[in-house]
């Protein structure tokens, strides 16, 4: 249930759940929250559920309620607002007070969570199954596993051409192949002025791309601008590298 | 390759507080969404949580010995860090929910990327997305862990239909809910002059993809003013969730050049 937590000079004082009825505040005794203050009316503001949200409304107070330090006759609180009465504040606090609202608006299958539903495993097929009009059960199916891409249909080899390499060939076994003088690149390019990493080859799907990274990029001739698609038998030249890219 | 950055997020029109969490680390190249959901505060709590923590991780390199992805899943070591640093935020929201009533049941989507110069990890669970705008285009980078996406793959409904259902809100996956979170991990490469774009749920279901692009497109060099543009655009549509947008520029680095003449 939502509260209020009243609070002087750094001290809290009160607690109180707002509930069905209205929260009174005010300096007489008759009040739910009494203050007995001279700057505090008699009765001085009250607080109510008026349907999904809380109000509070001054009561015509003689030094006025604030809520966040603006004046106000009547304000929607929010989670966090500070009314001040007097030197008093009350803290607004919805903790816990969704609860009662979710319990009677929620799915009798689903727990609704402030507007956001999550299905646990179970109810997922159940879910699917449910909407499934008259689909064989292979509907769990659908559910994504998981995005680590499933080993490719096709694999990707690249065969040095020409230049200075580390290897003569390579077997393109990770989703982005490096190609530079770095070590954790996987086509090491040797020599004098060559890029850490001078471009990538990435899966995609169940193909390939390449991507200038520190050096300009060259796919049968024409300049590469950005990622690219490569198709089987494709030249790619990178920093004196000339690489035949072979889709089988 | 230097990063531009913009960065924003709204409460929108008509929920009380947002709890919606992002995180933008030019310096790490991080960028994570997240996107909470549990009764009263839990939710900016368990988004708070899944940032904070996720930042924490992979700043310290701390590793947790559960690979996210074996080395024959192809991916980077990196990839997989980020990996586990997003289980890591799972168990730290679970274990927080877990000691405290009034945070039980909560939640939240996370989307995030990890730059390492032209390649990117890509990390996320449930329905926040990240795009790629480049030369050939605007792609989605994610698939939705919703009921609605999985509706659509199994062919039950199409894509305009999804978009009217009324089980849009129906996540199949979120951090926080589960000892054992599938995290979806993937690779791209980018170039100088490509745009990523991270967002909530409270973006994409009021401004469509192609608003998107025409946004980053519009605003090129200025990611800033296109996520202002964006959230801006979603809070007139009626601004019915919290929104956020973080949008990252690839720049050439000043040494590019000096490499690009070595290497002509």
């Amino acid at each position: 249930m939502p509260k209020l937590i009243l609070r002087y000079d750094e001290r809290e004082l009160q607690e109180c759940a707002v509930g069905t009825h209205p929260v009174t505040i005010g300096r007489l005794p008759d009040n739910m929250i009494v203050i007995d203050n001279p700057a505090v009316s008699g009765r001085h503001a009250r607080v109510f559920r008026e349907g999904n949200h809380y109000v509070v409304e001054d009561l015509k107070s003689t030094n006025g309620t604030f809520v966040n330090e603006k004046p106000i006759a009547r304000h929607t609180l929010l989670e966090g607002d500070v009314v001040l009465v007097g030197k008093h504040s009350l803290v607004f606090t919805l903790a816990g007070g969704e609860q009662a609202a979710v319990q009677d608006a929620a799915d009798p299958f689903v727990p609704e969570i402030g507007g956001t539903m999550m299905l646990d495993t179970q109810k997922q097929k159940q879910m699917l199954s449910g909407m499934d009009h008259g689909r064989p059960s292979h509907m769990h199916s659908v559910i994504p596993k998981t995005a680590v891409p499933a080993p490719p249909a096709r694999t990707g080899t690249v065969r040095v051409v020409s230049g200075n390499a580390d290897q003569s060939e390579y077997s393109l076994m990770a989703v982005t192949t490096i190609i530079g003088k770095a070590d954790t690149a996987q086509i090491r390019i040797k020599g004098w002025f060559k890029p850490k990493v001078a471009a990538a080859i990435a899966r995609k799907g169940d193909g390939f791309t390449v991507t200038p990274m520190g050096a300009a990029v060259t796919v049968n001739g024409q300049k590469v601008a950005s990622r690219q698609d490569l198709a089987d038998g494709d030249m790619i030249e990178v920093s004196g590298l000339t690489l035949e890219f072979r889709l089988a | 390759m230097r990063l531009r950055v913009g960065a924003a997020t709204s409460v929108g029109k008509v929920r009380p507080h947002n709890e919606d969490a992002y995180l933008a680390r030019s310096d790490q190249g991080l960028f994570v969404v997240c996107d909470g959901m549990g009764g009263a505060a839990a939710g900016e709590v368990a988004s708070r949580l899944a940032v904070e923590t996720i930042a924490s991780c992979l700043n310290s390199g701390e590793q947790d010995g559960q690979e996210e992805g074996t080395p024959d899943s192809g991916l980077s070591a990196r990839t997989r860090q980020f990996g586990q640093a997003v289980r890591q935020a799972n168990r730290a929201i679970l274990e927080r929910a877990q000691g405290d009533e009034q945070h039980a049941g909560m939640g939240t989507t996370m989307v995030g990327v990890w730059v390492d110069g032209g390649v990117v990890s890509i990390a996320h669970v449930g329905d926040s997305r990240a795009y790629l705008a480049n030369a050939s285009g605007f792609e989605t980078l994610t698939s939705d862990h919703s009921l609605v996406e999985a509706q659509v793959k199994a062919g039950l409904i199409d894509r305009e239909q999804s978009l009217k259902s009324e089980h849009q809100n129906i996540l199949l996956r979120a951090l926080g809910r589960d000892a054992n979170v599938e995290v979806d991990l993937a690779e791209v490469t980018v170039a100088v002059g490509d745009r990523l774009l991270l967002c909530t749920d409270g973006l994409t279901r009021m401004v469509s993809d192609d608003q998107l692009s025409g946004a980053l497109q519009r605003f090129r060099g200025d990611p800033q003013s296109a996520c202002d543009h964006l959230i801006e655009a979603a809070n007139n549509g009626g601004g019915p969730d919290n929104i956020t947008v973080v949008v990252v520029e690839f720049l050439g680095s000043r040494l590019s050049r000096v490499f690009e003449v070595f290497n002509r």
